[in-house]
């Protein structure tokens, strides 16, 4: 099994390159390929950022579909490295994405600032060549789990949004270990209905039990949603 | 203390002699007129006494006069009367008349007049031996009546009686009652000469020394005096205190006018005394002031002596032939020689040998042009020392001339340059050590820049290299590498090689660059010089994504520069621009270099950015040393430009560059550097500026 792909389903895992040097491009291009990793090279921090908004633009939320890293050049001309992944950063795309920095000699505070702001790594060149790439499966892998909990969550909010208001309401009361019995007191419906109510919420969400069921809300990082629904929360 | 020039002493001169000639003469007219007053009032003082004198003298005599009339009366009254015997009367008449001359005839007569008894004085004739007695007793009998009337006795009119041994006598009658008991019964008449009263007053002592007359009412001398003589010049007159006789009694001095010499012989002396004391007062005066003024003059002198001898300054002084007519210590320690070896030579010691015809030559232009105003302009040349060193001296010379204004030589003050010239090159040792240090300042800045330039060419290295390794690993070792595989590993090795030589050449770029080089001025082209700075300016533009544009005529002017400071120069300048547009977005950064001939001697380069221009701050302080705007910086960047620039004679400015808005779009550096003088005649003169023939645009 290849261990940069432990989610054969996710697609084979990709390098994006962004540095202004061809020549560097094209070495660390040739050093990936006997590594027998795929990887595009970028000339420019705005074409790389073109190319990530033309594909989201194709695939919508689900960019990228494959697990990736980006090496990246701290200092080029035009937009510089970190603001490139400022702007990514924003867009919530270095999770899924890890970043590792490529920095001169007098980059350094500025590469371990990054870090600090959550990229994965900075490798100073000229850098150490196979521990790159160790480095960079290592992000690969990262990605690849990153990618694995997103589609999970994703899978489990699809659920969630499919149940009814009451449902979600009677999930709640449930979550939180209420009998039955004062769950059709709050809400004023019979024990019955609520019961009924609490059996689908447990096939839809696929949990077999109340802590479960809570276990999993958790996992999701929200609360169950209060039943006047403001605009939805950020992820 | 201020030295009087001789002119302004001339003039005080010929001030003070006139004004001494004006006081001198003031003096005189003084003394004289003072003299003359004196002489003056003395002689009005004595004429005064001497006046006084006559007069208390007349009163006297008319006294006097009075008194002898008085006595004789008396003797007369004592004469015996009629009752005595005529014999009795004639004896006593004739000893009275024996002892008093002036008594001239006693007669005793009736009432009727007529003559009793007569007796004449012995002393001379008879009185009435020319006329008759009846012809001339008119006035007696006149004078009787009134006394008979009287009761007293009266004197008559005086009236002249001619004689025979004299031209006459002037005769006054005393005409006295004669009385018997009570009645009256004749009379007796005295007849007086008025002559013989006078000469009797002057035996009797009084008024010595007069001339006494006797006058009428009317002025007419009637008698004078025979003891004296008068000289008619102070004279006065009393009324004679007689009866019925109208006579005014004169005195007249016999003393004349008195004589001015004795005054002016006085005056003279006094005056002379007078003359003397001024003079001599004067004098002394004089010679206090000469005092004075030799004090302050052996002052200055001293004062002067003092200053010569202080001053490290050489001083000498030269006549029109250049010859040495005075130095003083500093000078004849500069050049090693006694005054006594400078004085008076020609040419002067301290000539060096080789230079003398250029000195001689010097000389003779000096003097050429010799009403020359003394200039503030000295000239440089070389003196010798007596031990044979040469050495840089400064001379400094201006005109020697006389108190009558005309020049007679030259004075000069000699400064040793060997001080100077140890500074001067002390300095540039210095100025040569800063820019050294500024170049590896420029590089230090530039150090991280080309660690970045380096570790591309090393990374790629790495990352081909080790590629290729974990290529060549993937087959077994030893084993058959696919012929897939093989240009491949042949391209990445080939792609090492051309970064090692990229890295090589930044490496030898930076080398070029830092390596000190000697310092010398050579003729070099402009292209060559922008050629070879371009590298490392690029170097700097790849990273920020500026252009640069280098515009440069064709062909290329040529400079005499030091090719490393200008290459300095032009690398500081352009790395200042392009750091400025860091904050441009690409398409904006423009970096323009440019050189172009704008005047026959000078050549321009300018450095153009489209920055944000340089703020009046900055501008104010940036041309300062380690004044920088830049965290990194060490501030020795535009400063070593302007000095550099200016070391080549030429100037650095800039300026902020404005749109149409007045808007600061960038900022253009400008200097300037000799042109070489052109190899061929210079071409179509300029009426047309140049087309930039070569244009390289690096991206």
């Amino acid at each position: 099994m290849d261990p940069t792909n432990p989610n054969p389903d996710l697609g084979l895992p990709i390098v994006y390159l962004v540095d202004d040097e061809d020549v560097v491009r094209d070495a660390v291009a040739w050093l990936l390929r006997s590594r027998r990793l795929l990887s595009e090279g970028y000339a420019s921090a705005e074409a790389f950022e073109a190319m990530v908004l033309d594909r989201q633009a194709d695939a919508g939320e689900r960019w990228p579909n494959g697990p990736s890293c980006l090496l990246l050049d701290l200092r080029m001309g035009g937009m510089s490295g970190l603001a490139l992944f400022k702007r990514l950063s924003e867009r919530r795309l270095t999770e899924a994405m890890p970043v590792i920095f490529l920095t001169g000699h007098g980059d350094v505070p500025t590469a371990v600032e990054a870090v600090k702001r959550g990229a994965f790594d900075f490798v100073e060149k000229p850098f150490s060549n196979n521990a790159l790439v160790d480095r960079i499966e290592e992000a690969l892998r990262v990605s690849a789990q990153a990618l694995h909990d997103q589609r999970l969550r994703t899978a489990r909010q699809r659920r969630l949004d499919e149940l009814t208001d009451r449902e979600h309401e009677v999930m709640r009361q449930v979550a939180r270990g209420l009998p039955n019995k004062l769950i059709a007191n709050s809400l004023d419906i019979s024990v019955r209905t609520v019961e009924l109510h609490r059996s689908r919420v447990f096939d839809k969400l696929a949990v077999k039990s109340a802590a479960e069921l809570a276990h999993l809300l958790h996992d999701m990082g929200t609360d169950p949603r209060p039943l006047a629904r403001e605009s939805p929360p950020v992820e | 203390m201020p030295v009087i020039p001789p002119v302004v002493t001339a003039g005080i001169l010929t001030r003070s002699l006139r004004s001494r000639a004006l006081l001198w003469g003031a003096l005189m007219i003084l003394l004289v007129a003072a003299l003359s007053l004196l002489v003056a009032l003395t002689f009005h003082y004595r004429s005064a006494r001497t006046q006084a004198a006559v007069e208390a003298s007349a009163a006297t005599a008319a006294d006097q006069f009075a008194q002898v009339l008085d006595r004789n009366l008396q003797m007369i009254l004592a004469l015996p009367g009629r009752d005595a015997s005529a014999e009795t009367w004639q004896r006593h008449a004739q000893e009275l008349l024996l002892a008093h001359p002036e008594v001239l005839r006693l007669e005793r007569r009736e009432l009727d007049n007529r003559i009793v008894d007569a007796v004449d004085t012995r002393s001379r004739p008879p009185l009435f031996s020319e006329m008759n007695r009846a012809d001339a007793q008119l006035d007696t009998e006149l004078a009787c009546s009134t006394a008979h009337r009287r009761h007293g006795p009266t004197y008559s009119r005086s009236y002249f009686v001619p004689h025979s041994d004299t031209l006459g006598l002037e005769v006054m009658d005393l005409c006295i009652e004669e009385l018997l008991g009570d009645r009256v019964v004749g009379f007796v008449t005295a007849s007086y000469s008025l002559a013989g009263l006078l000469d009797r007053l002057s035996t009797e002592g009084v008024a010595p020394g007069y001339e006494l007359s006797l006058v009428e009412g009317d002025g007419s001398r009637l008698a004078r005096g025979r003891m004296h003589v008068g000289a008619g010049v102070y004279r006065a007159g009393r009324i004679v205190d007689v009866p019925d006789a109208a006579m005014q009694l004169w005195l007249d001095s016999a003393s004349t006018r008195p004589s001015l010499v004795p005054d002016l012989v006085t005056a003279v002396v006094v005056g002379l005394s007078l003359t003397l004391l001024a003079v001599v007062a004067l004098l002394a005066r004089d010679v206090r002031k000469r005092t004075h003024v030799e004090g302050a003059l052996a002052e200055a002198l001293a004062f002067r002596k003092a200053m010569e001898d202080s001053v490290v300054t050489g001083l000498r002084a030269r006549d029109l032939q250049g010859r040495i007519t005075y130095v003083n210590p500093a000078f004849c320690e500069m050049v090693g020689f006694d005054p006594a070896e400078l004085i008076d030579q020609l040419p002067p010691p301290y000539w060096p040998p080789e230079h003398h015809a250029e000195y001689e030559r010097r000389q003779q232009i000096r003097l050429a042009s010799m009403p020359a105003p003394p200039s503030r302009e000295g000239f440089e040349t070389v003196f010798m020392r007596k031990n044979g060193e040469r050495f840089p001296v400064m001379i400094l010379e201006s005109p020697l001339v006389d108190g009558a204004g005309t020049q007679t030589g030259w004075m000069s003050a000699v400064l040793d340059l060997r001080a100077q010239r140890r500074a001067e090159e002390l300095s540039r040792q210095q100025q040569e050590r800063m820019q050294a240090t500024a170049r590896l300042a420029t590089v230090g800045e530039m150090a991280s820049l080309l660690s970045h330039e380096l570790n591309q060419p090393l990374a790629a290295i790495a990352a081909y290299a080790t590629g290729s390794l974990n290529m060549m690993d993937r087959h077994a070792p030893g084993g058959p590498i696919e012929a897939d595989v093989w240009p491949e590993l042949q391209t990445a090795t080939q792609r090492i090689a051309d970064q090692a030589d990229r890295a090589g050449r930044v490496i030898k770029s930076v080398h070029d660059f830092v390596r000190r080089r000697e310092h010398s001025r050579e003729v070099v082209g402009v292209d060559v010089l922008v050629e070879s700075v371009l590298p490392l300016i690029r170097l700097q533009a790849r990273k920020s994504g500026t252009r640069i544009e280098v515009v440069v005529e064709t062909p290329a002017p040529r400079v005499v520069c030091d090719r490393a400071m200008v290459e300095q120069v032009l690398l500081n300048l352009t790395r200042n621009g392009i750091q400025a547009m860091q904050l441009q977005p690409p398409a904006d950064a423009l970096l323009t270099l440019c050189a172009r001939q704008t005047q026959p001697q000078w050549i321009c380069f300018s450095v153009t950015d489209h920055g944000s221009g340089i703020a009046d701050e900055t501008a104010r302080q940036m041309f300062t040393p380690f004044f920088t705007t830049r965290s990194d910086g060490m501030g020795l960047g535009l400063s070593v430009c302007r000095t550099i620039v200016e070391q080549h004679g030429g100037a650095l400015d800039f300026t902020n560059l404005r749109d149409g808005s007045g808007k600061v779009v960038g900022a253009e550096f400008r200097f300037t550097l000799p042109a070489a003088p052109s190899r061929t005649a210079p071409a179509n003169s300029g009426d047309a500026p140049a087309e930039p023939a070569a244009r390289l645009v690096s991206a």
